[in-house]
């Protein structure tokens, strides 16, 4: 029986093993809490055990799958990473090591700045191109001061990160979709069209740790 | 600087070497304006070195083994500094042998003799690893650090293992990765190894990963990731 920890940038995921409560906080609430084993980018202060997150993910999605083959990409605050396993195999990863300030922060710092519900928004047809931050904000600021709406210009937005991510991922018809974003009506339907979306929720990584204590007895290092 | 011929060092061998390409401790870095911002962190901490240090002579490789950036940086240096610098040219095709890179120590340790044994070679009997769990290809890197997330007895290739056998040039030696073993592909960003790293990696399904001066929390989590799904450390149980 453990707590297990995702401290994010942003957000932190708990799940205590033993009564099953899940519960989401923000990081700077939560600086006095711990956990037995923890991943995410404030891991290492939280706990004594450490799994790393492209470890977690991978872990998380095995757990959450019952595909052999799968890809699951974890668009977090700061950060893009994916993970393609096929049997139990790793067959692609990656984790942006560049500029990652285009992703979930971005997105929920525009939506409170304008006061707008993603629920509501219509995805839109074009997009910003969003390869870099700085370059990507003062490109949504001129749309809205030439007249387009807040939310089409924030809709274009959340498409240029989401084809970002699709391209970062290599393009397949159909992968799985982790943390906070999958909670974001317009970003989900910011994809092509015709690729399949399948969100798995915030506690991926989460899921990742369970069973883990087990494991690190078969040595590794990235699990201590 | 890089790996010159043992006949430009043998007449040297008494008096006190220092490997430029090697981390040197206080040394202040003073290259960021004198290079361009998309030159290798080993580059720049040779430039570095160079300017801190007393020296009285810099005796270099410029040979196939090195790096046209390394050629550019004897010229930057000759501006620069004072003292003579005795250019080589290190074609060396008579192998010293790579038991430190096959044998069974933690690689942190492999690389450590290996980049000390340019000024103070040594000859040391060294269990071998016979089933080695990993490799690493590559030049030495910038932050050893990487050298602990592998499995003790994983086997050094690359340019370094060039460098152990005293054969910089050796093309074919750089080129060789044993099959079936997973095995992560490593260069300095900027460095142009990077594409035959990408490539190597490619085809013998390994991991490719680049750093400039610290490894970054997502190369480490990579490596770590590859390693562990490559069941290099399932392995060892």
């Amino acid at each position: 029986m453990a707590v297990l920890g995702d401290f994010g940038t942003t957000w932190t995921k708990l799940l205590d093993t033993e009564t099953g409560q899940r519960r989401v906080v923000p990081t700077r609430e939560a600086r006095d809490v711990k956990a037995d084993i923890a991943t995410g980018h404030n891991a290492r202060r939280r706990a004594p055990r450490h799994v790393n997150e492209l470890i977690a993910l991978a872990q998380g999605g095995g757990r959450l799958i019952s595909e052999a083959q799968f890809l699951v990409l974890d668009v977090g605050s700061r950060d893009v990473k994916y993970v393609h396993m096929r049997r139990g195999e790793l067959a692609g990863m990656d984790w942006t090591t560049t500029c990652g300030a285009l992703t979930g922060f971005t997105l929920e710092l525009l939506g409170r700045y304008y006061g707008l519900d993603y629920d509501a928004i219509e995805p839109s047809a074009k997009s910003v191109p969003v390869t870099c931050a700085v370059l990507g904000m003062e490109q949504l600021f001129e749309l809205v001061s030439e007249g387009v709406s807040e939310e089409e210009a924030v809709a274009r937005f959340a498409r240029g990160i989401a084809m970002n991510a699709y391209r970062f991922i290599g393009e397949p018809k159909q992968f799985y979709l982790s943390g906070g974003m999958c909670d974001n009506r317009l970003f989900l339907r910011s994809f092509p069209e015709e690729v399949e979306v399948r969100p798995l929720g915030r506690f991926v990584l989460v899921e990742g740790l369970v069973g883990e204590p087990e494991r690190a007895s078969v040595g590794g290092r990235g699990g201590e | 600087m890089g790996c010159p011929p043992e006949e430009a060092l043998a007449p040297r061998r008494g008096e006190e070497l220092m490997d430029l390409d090697n981390v040197v401790e206080g040394v202040e870095a003073r290259s960021e304006s004198l290079l361009p911002r998309t030159t290798c962190c080993i580059i720049r901490r040779i430039l570095d070195n160079a300017l801190a240090l007393d020296l009285d002579e810099i005796v270099i490789d410029e040979g196939y083994g090195k790096c046209d950036a390394a050629r550019g940086l004897v010229e930057v240096l000759e501006g620069l500094l004072e003292i003579p610098i005795v250019r080589t040219q290190n074609e060396n095709r008579e192998a010293a042998g790579t038991p430190i890179c096959d044998s069974d120590l933690p690689v942190l340790r492999k690389m450590e003799l290996i980049l000390e044994g340019l000024v103070r070679p040594q000859k040391i009997d060294l269990p071998g690893e016979p089933k080695p769990r990993a490799a690493i290809w590559g030049v030495p890197a910038a932050d050893l650090s990487i050298y602990e997330l592998l499995p003790d007895g994983a086997q050094v290739l690359g340019w370094t293992r060039c460098l152990e056998n005293r054969t910089p040039a050796d093309w074919e030696l750089e080129m060789y990765v044993p099959e079936g073993v997973p095995t992560v592909f490593y260069a300095q960003t900027f460095c142009p190894k990077n594409v035959v790293a990408q490539h190597l990696a490619r085809r013998h399904h390994g991991l490719h990963v680049d750093a400039d001066g610290v490894l970054s929390q997502p190369v480490r989590a990579k490596i770590e990731a590859f390693l562990r799904f490559r069941g290099a450390w399932a392995r060892a149980a």
